[in-house]
């Protein structure tokens, strides 16, 4: 078996152990939530004119195909169930598996999301590179109080300014939901069109609100490798600028490889006040959804779902820098 | 430095063409001809593209009024729980002693595959209503106006009998509250036998328990139930759901689709109030029921081109709850003391200025279904008018002292009265933020404790943690319903089958910790008794036992009633007039989108 092959091996071995231990925790935290969500809705049924008996029948009803048994026969179904890939069904969606609900909603998650941090981050590490260069002038100047500046504004903060300016202001791009309903979904260019433009905000608002740590990381990590031997001697053997400059932004760019690796693992957690700014249901709002609602099966798919991302994220970026990583490489091949 | 060049003019240049592409082609959509029509559901946040067409599907992609129909649509009539608009029923007939209705269907009523819609079809959908709980159509044993017998007459009549074993004055209410659902399309979700374990499971002992059981699976399946496609019978049909906005239009087979002005409606999705406030604010919504909303906010939606706010009754109070098992609230005389401290109309003002009127007393009614049933007796109660010398001669009277400013208990140590609210309720909120002010002003220790959420709230406060709370109250328009918040299960007093018992506080879900029995003009009552007489009572009946009732919660104050909630609809006249502005018609059950019955009667218009 290669190094490589091994190291994955193992990385498998210990993220499949997190996970079952992640589920057992989040089972036994989810099933003990206080409150109770057949009284809410007995109470909004009684509201809404039913008497007594047919709300607690409608209660009953609802609830009623819910797990039941002890605790642990529970949990032991549970965890059964997750190897065959199944998370339950969800309380408040009759008939439809929690794994269904959580694909139906991570589509809506995972495309401003993604975009947003691989714009960030491309856009970040470019101008980091020359605010670390340009440090001394105005430019690096501007670049590294516009990072600070992004970098300091909460992300709903940012979220409101975009809707209050571009949807209010100047009401040029929608700020009210994925897609225009109008128009027939499929591959057709009013839909997509209506797609993109629903994204816009969105994907600026993620990417606005992430660039500022890219730019200050790379910007950081740029300065530490422009102090070290190699670049130095680079620059006294007369190499050409661009040389050097590829010296340079290899070199520091292998920490800011990590993080997004893990921020790509972070975005099944989704962007709460992205979401629901921009009416954009993702799984931020369905986790947000269910635990108001005590959905627990909804609420254990999602949890492991955002664990399983940043597990699978952390193994990716591990075996990702041994690729990329000649040190790690020749460690690995002198061990 | 070209690099970067580059992908700034990528960016933008896909920015443009996003903005470009999708605005022209969105101008010629599918939904152009200006019959578009926009509204929202206020009663559930969140669409769910994944759910079916199924209006007993909790997220179900079903909206009542539009692609979902009722037998009738009931209103809140002051006093006549059965009054209602026709629905799928053209007209009814209920017998003298509410033994029976029998219901006339619209003649010209299909279905959107073009299929009639019959008496079976109704017959069905009653079956459907029995595996989910509903008023008329319960297999809890002797429940209070349940159907004891579905009849079908010929094709368009349908004969609903009710057991006369435990009648209700809200029987064809039960009815009229029932969605009709397409049996073809639905007919697997009951077994062929469903009629014969119906019948089973009316009587007693193992077998009739096994039926219930049973009928009670049934509902499970109902639940699920997916049709391939929605088939409706309502003036719209379900076209598409994405996140966002779902789509529905136009059923050309409606039996008044002739009178049905919009093409198209599109439901949009909101996270919170807040984006209900800015849609409404940018005009977007033809129509949206009740939702709270500051001052501010309100003045900004009124500021809208063509908005407008319609009002009309809505059968619901809410009031300060007391948890009588703690001290010092099981002292009546600390409750009427807070009553003459808490300045109502400021509350009201603060906390629902456009969606509530200031509780003129508590009498366990709204207002004005209490002129409507006890005109007399309304004159003889205690108004609890803000009056600082009374509520301090009512603390004496209870024992408390005031040292140092400060009332303290009868045992001298501090009080403090804390009140509970869930998060996200802002009227009830900043209602008790106010309440807590002008107690803190009067002397009287005071605090708001937020709870994460409403079903964390019901549950403390139903295990009793609090000293007070929020309660709904005076649910009209039927009196049982009306005073069973008060003299109800929260109360003590359970009502199974006609039999009333009483759990002492803390037992049962007794949170409000009540007295059984309380002297009204010199003779012992016992509210939960008379609450529950009201479930069978004619109105000359129920009239006298409301005005005792009326006479207890004024004097014995387990609540201390605030304010009468309004029903605010918002709508906007830039595309859509005819609006309704006549009382009787806003006078709406709920459930119902009203905007739906609106739009099929014919009442609303496209703008020329």
């Amino acid at each position: 078996m290669t190094p490589i092959a091994k190291r994955l091996a193992g990385h498998l071995a210990r993220g499949f152990v997190m996970i079952l231990v992640v589920a057992t925790i989040s089972f036994f935290i989810i099933n003990n939530i206080p409150g109770d969500p057949m009284a809410a809705r007995f109470e909004e049924l009684i509201e809404q004119g039913a008497s007594p008996e047919a709300a607690a029948q409608s209660v009953k009803v609802l609830y009623g195909f819910q797990p039941d048994g002890s605790m642990w026969q529970q949990y032991l179904d549970y965890m059964a169930g997750l190897f065959r890939l199944d998370l339950g069904q969800s309380v408040t969606r009759p008939g439809t598996p929690v794994l269904d609900v959580l694909l139906e909603k991570a589509k809506w998650t995972v495309l401003p999301v993604l975009i947003g941090t691989l714009v960030s981050f491309l856009v970040g590490i470019i101008l980091g590179v020359y605010a670390a260069i340009k440090r001394t002038g105005k430019l690096g100047d501007a670049l590294a109080i516009s990072g600070s500046l992004l970098h300091g504004i909460p992300q709903y903060v940012l979220a409101m300014l975009l809707v209050v300016i571009f949807a209010t202001l100047i009401p040029i791009l929608p700020a009210d939901g994925p897609v225009d309903i109008l128009f027939e979904p499929g591959f057709n260019a009013g839909y997509i069109g209506s797609l993109a433009e629903h994204a816009v905000l969105p994907v600026v608002t993620y990417a606005l609100s992430a660039y500022g740590g890219w730019i200050l990381a790379m910007k950081s990590s740029v300065v530490t490798v422009l102090g070290d031997d190699f670049i130095l001697a680079a620059e006294l053997r007369g190499m050409k600028r661009s040389i050097v400059f590829r010296y340079i932004a290899r070199n520091a760019i292998l920490p800011l490889f990590t993080i997004l690796a893990l921020s790509l693992g972070l975005l099944m957690g989704g962007a709460v006040f992205i979401e629901k700014i921009f009416n954009y249901p993702g799984l931020g709002l369905l986790l947000i959804d269910s635990v108001n609602e005590r959905d627990y099966a909804t609420m254990g798919g999602a949890f492991l779902l955002i664990t399983g991302a940043i597990i699978i994220a952390n193994i990716v970026a591990d075996l990702f820098y041994t690729v990329i990583d000649p040190r790690v490489r020749s460690g690995e091949e002198s061990a | 430095m070209k690099r970067l060049a580059a992908v700034v003019t990528l960016a933008s240049l896909a920015a443009v063409t996003a903005c470009s592409g999708g605005g022209t082609t969105n101008q010629s959509g599918s939904g152009g001809g200006g019959g578009l029509f926009t509204t929202i559901d206020v009663n559930r946040p969140g669409l769910e593209p994944s759910a079916p067409a199924n209006p007993y599907a909790p997220k179900g992609n079903s909206f009542v009024g539009y692609n979902a129909m009722n037998i009738a649509w009931v209103n809140n009539h002051l006093t006549d729980p059965n009054q209602a608009l026709p629905g799928i029923a053209a007209s009814w007939e209920i017998a003298p002693d509410n033994s029976s209705i029998t219901l006339k269907l619209q003649p010209n009523a299909k279905w959107s595959d073009g299929k009639s819609v019959t008496a079976e079809d109704v017959r069905f959908s009653i079956g459907v209503a029995y595996t989910q709980g509903s008023t008329a159509f319960s297999t809890t044993p002797g429940a209070a106006g349940a159907a004891a017998e579905v009849t079908v007459v010929d094709n368009t009549t349908v004969k609903i009998t009710q057991d006369m074993a435990n009648p209700s004055p809200k029987f064809a209410r039960g009815v009229f509250d029932t969605i009709v659902l397409p049996a073809h399309v639905w007919s697997s979700v009951l077994p062929a036998d469903f009629w014969d374990k119906l019948k089973a499971s009316r009587g007693e002992g193992a077998d009739a328990e096994k039926a219930r059981e049973e009928i009670l699976a049934l509902g499970a399946k109902v639940l699920a139930f997916a049709p391939p496609k929605d088939v409706s019978a309502g003036p719209f049909v379900l076209e598409r759901v994405n996140p966002g906005e779902a789509l529905l239009v136009k059923n050309k087979n409606f039996f008044n689709a002739a009178n049905v002005a919009p093409s198209q409606v599109k439901f949009l999705n909101y996270t919170g109030n807040e984006q209900i406030w800015n849609y409404l604010s940018s005009g977007k919504l033809d129509h949206s029921g009740f939702v709270a909303a500051p001052t501010d906010v309100m003045n900004r939606i009124k500021a809208a081109p063509g908005s407008e706010v319609i009002k009309g009754y809505s059968p619901v109070a809410v009031g300060l709850a007391f948890n009588q098992s703690k001290k010092p609230y099981d002292n009546v005389h600390v409750r009427r003391g807070l009553a003459y401290l808490i300045n109502r109309e400021e509350v009201t003002k603060v906390a629902s200025p456009e969606g509530g009127t200031a509780a003129t007393t508590t009498s366990g009614i709204h207002q004005k279904a209490a002129q409507a049933w006890i005109p007399e007796t309304v004159g003889e109660l205690e108004p609890y008018k803000t009056d600082v010398a009374k509520a301090e001669e009512e603390f004496k009277a209870a024992g408390l002292t005031k040292k140092d400013g400060k009332w303290t208990l009868a045992d001298g140590k501090p009080w403090k009265m804390s009140m509970h609210a869930p998060s996200g309720f802002s009227d009830w909120l900043s209602a008790q933020e106010n309440i807590k002010s002008q107690l803190i002003k009067a002397g009287v220790d005071a605090e708001v404790v937020t709870t994460t959420d409403y079903p964390l709230y019901l549950e403390e406060l139903a295990a009793g943690k609090y000293d007070a709370g929020f309660w709904l109250m005076a649910l009209g328009p039927a009196p049982y319903d009306i005073f069973q918040r008060l003299y109800g299960a929260s109360n003590g007093w359970a009502n199974v089958a006609g039999k009333v018992s009483h759990s002492p506080a803390g037992k049962s879900g007794n949170w409000m910790g009540g007295a059984e029995e309380i002297e009204v003009d010199g003779a012992k009552i016992n509210p939960g008794e008379l609450t529950g007489k009201l479930n069978s009572s004619t109105a000359d009946e129920a009239k006298p036992i409301m005005a005792q009732l009326a006479k207890a919660a004024n004097q014995d104050l387990p609540v201390i009633q605030l304010w009468d909630y309004v029903n605010n609809q918002f709508v906007n006249n830039s595309r859509f007039t005819g609006w309704p502005h006549d009382d009787e018609i806003l006078r709406s059950g709920a459930k119902v989108l009203l905007s739906g019955v609106w739009i099929q009667t014919g009442m609303i218009k496209a703008k020329k």
